[in-house]
């Protein structure tokens, strides 16, 4: 028997107390699982406001639920984050309050599945992301060029985001050659597959978030439930096979190999290369770069990132000519977008401003710039590379004026093996509050 | 934060540089002076943010409650219980509070038959708004000056109309 099961078994006080604890974080888990089975099974009922119009790809769940409003949704989201919250509060009790490893990873198991099967939640991206593989393979059409209104007669058309649909790819040359194999597909064969990348994308970040915890000294568990639990993460990121997962995983194994001991060079190359391939994926992922460059000050993490630059951009051009390299044309058209969601768009209102005007963007710009070098300042003289990675994800997020859920997902895999504990304190309190934000259609029913 | 002995990670050029300049490998702990500092802008700047939030939240439940009224005060109005009726928020400015409200005045799928718009404004009594007047639009038209005829109600509103 070990020290602490021993101390236990002698203590009737904690042991009353593991018992109660034990109980609680099952009751919080069954919380998150039946939450997110409920958003699942109602959104397979048929397209609402929450659910995209998409082909039936989870028909054998459709007769179970109701379809799925706004106020269900919105309840469901609350109890998960609910029981969220409770299994973190939990865990910082101590080793005997916390769920074990095998449990945590059951759960995350069991979300993931409940989610994999049921349909495509939220958002209309995949469907897009779909739309440019068959522009490119099936129509012969560069999607750096074009909006899917080109193919209006594709099978896909019909699903893809109003408001997308004259929109060129602002996704980097990987990820786009990437879903070329899924366009012959089919729209369902093509939609299978971009979850199946999605799960295996979120389950590979777990894996190196589980990995990278244990390297720096944290528990692992803890540090994978954060991550694998989360309501945005699941029900947004995963629900939504958002390519955001992917580059996630690009971010998690450039941490994995920079901070993997001995630091050989061939790892640090491999650190500054995975970075810039994802940021071939999703150009988000480069802010890490410039952090972990200042804090190795070797040349390796540089000619990696120079070399994987070299070989992405090559690829690219080839496929896709000059467009398809210019990220910063791409950034910038979507910086210009504002969504309501959007802290940018609050604080103007706050104001009694309508909205965010021009010269928000600018100042905007000019604050993340202010956090930008401060943080690579402080990096520079010895803060951990990984946390003021985690910040600047952060900070871009929330000076964004187009702000999505899965965005502010970005700095959590890093907020939980960083150093700096304000990190998960401060992304987390994000997060709630843009939950906190999506409640107002439970205030006032709307019929 | 780390809280690791100081040490100084440069070698060659980088050693020359002056102390506060130099790079370190982990961070000096100093008086934690920094420290201090960021957190008490991070704690500002989480105010703001949750400040916005809540004052967002009450703005939009306020508008549902509004809206809410707005539509049953169409359907009182002109006695017809339509579900699809489109509200304007913007024809009298985004935080005037007054809403513009439009249907159908017979059965038929959204703007496809003459359309009446009712201007609503202040405070909601019994689920219910004032209206201070309106126009008629023709079928298959957007709310445009030029298409508004048959205005009735207040001067503010009958400024709307073109004819």
């Amino acid at each position: 028997m070990s020290v602490a099961a021993q101390s236990l078994s002698t203590d009737p006080a904690r042991t009353r107390d593991a018992r109660w604890t034990s109980a609680l974080n099952a009751l919080f888990a069954v919380l998150i699982v039946a939450a997110t089975a409920e958003i699942v099974i109602d959104a397979s009922a048929g397209h609402t406001g929450v659910v995209p119009k998409q082909p039936a790809t989870a028909g054998w769940l459709s007769g179970l639920g109701v379809l799925l409003n706004y106020q269900i949704f919105l309840v469901a989201l609350l109890a998960a984050t609910a029981g969220y919250v409770g299994l973190l509060v939990l865990s910082r009790r101590g080793r005997w309050a916390r769920m074990s490893p095998r449990s945590t990873i059951g759960l995350i198991l069991v979300l993931h599945a409940i989610v994999f099967v049921g349909p495509i939640l939220i958002s209309t991206d995949v469907f897009s992301y779909i739309a440019y593989a068959r522009m490119g393979v099936e129509h012969g059409i560069n999607p750096y060029l074009h909006g899917p209104s080109v193919i209006s007669r594709d099978p896909v058309f019909a699903y893809v985001g109003h408001d997308w649909r004259r929109v060129a790819t602002a996704y980097g040359p990987i990820y786009t050659l990437l879903s070329y194999p899924l366009a012959p597909l089919g729209v369902v064969g093509a939609l299978w597959g971009m979850k199946v990348m999605a799960l295996l994308a979120s389950l590979g970040t777990l894996a190196l978030t589980w990995w990278c915890a244990r390297r720096r000294g944290f528990d692992p568990a803890i540090a994978t439930l954060a991550v694998g639990a989360n309501p945005l993460y699941v029900i947004y990121g995963l629900g939504g096979a958002h390519n955001d997962l992917i580059m996630m995983l690009l971010m998690m194994l450039a941490v994995a190999l920079s901070i993997r001991e001995p630091h050989t060079s061939g790892r640090e190359a491999g650190a500054g290369a995975a970075i810039v391939v994802g940021a071939l994926v999703k150009a988000t992922v480069a802010a890490l770069l410039p952090f972990m460059i200042l804090s190795r000050r070797r040349l390796a993490p540089v000619l990696g990132a120079v070399g994987a630059l070299a070989v992405g951009a090559l690829v690219g051009w080839a496929a896709f000519g000059v467009q398809g390299i210019n990220v910063v044309a791409a950034l910038n058209r979507d910086a210009a977008f504002v969504s309501t969601d959007s802290f940018a768009t609050e604080i103007a209102h706050l104001f009694g401003k309508p909205g965010v005007f021009p010269v928000d963007h600018i100042l905007l710009k000019a604050g993340l710039v202010l956090i930008v070098l401060h943080l690579m300042w402080r990096t520079w003289r010895g803060y951990d590379w990984v946390a003021a990675s985690g910040w600047a994800l952060l900070a871009i997020s929330v000076t964004s004026t187009w702000l999505l859920a899965w965005y502010i997902l970005w700095p959590l895999p890093l907020a939980v093996v960083s150093r700096d504990r304000r990190l998960l304190v401060a992304t987390l309190a994000v997060q709630g509050l843009f939950i906190a934000h999506q409640m107002s259609p439970l205030l006032v029913p709307v019929r | 934060m780390s809280s690791l002995p100081s040490e100084h990670g440069g070698s060659g050029l980088l050693s020359r540089l002056p102390g506060p300049l130099r790079p370190r490998t982990s961070e000096d702990p100093g008086t934690g002076q920094m420290r201090l500092i960021e957190t008490t802008l991070l704690v500002i700047v989480g105010l703001v943010l949750l400040i916005a939030t809540v004052n967002d939240l009450s703005r939009q439940a306020s508008a549902n409650h509004r809206l809410q009224a707005d539509l049953t005060t169409w359907r009182a109005y002109t006695g017809h219980d339509y579900p699809n009726i489109e509200s304007d928020q913007e024809l009298f400015g985004a935080t005037s509070q007054k809403e513009v409200v439009c249907g159908n005045t017979t059965p038929g799928a959204p703007k496809s038959r003459t359309q009446i718009c009712l201007a609503v404004w202040g405070p909601v009594v019994d689920g219910k708004r004032t209206v201070h007047g309106g126009w008629y639009l023709p079928a298959n038209a957007e709310d445009e000056r030029s298409l508004r005829y048959g205005c009735f109600g207040e001067e503010e509103v009958q400024e709307l109309c073109a004819r």
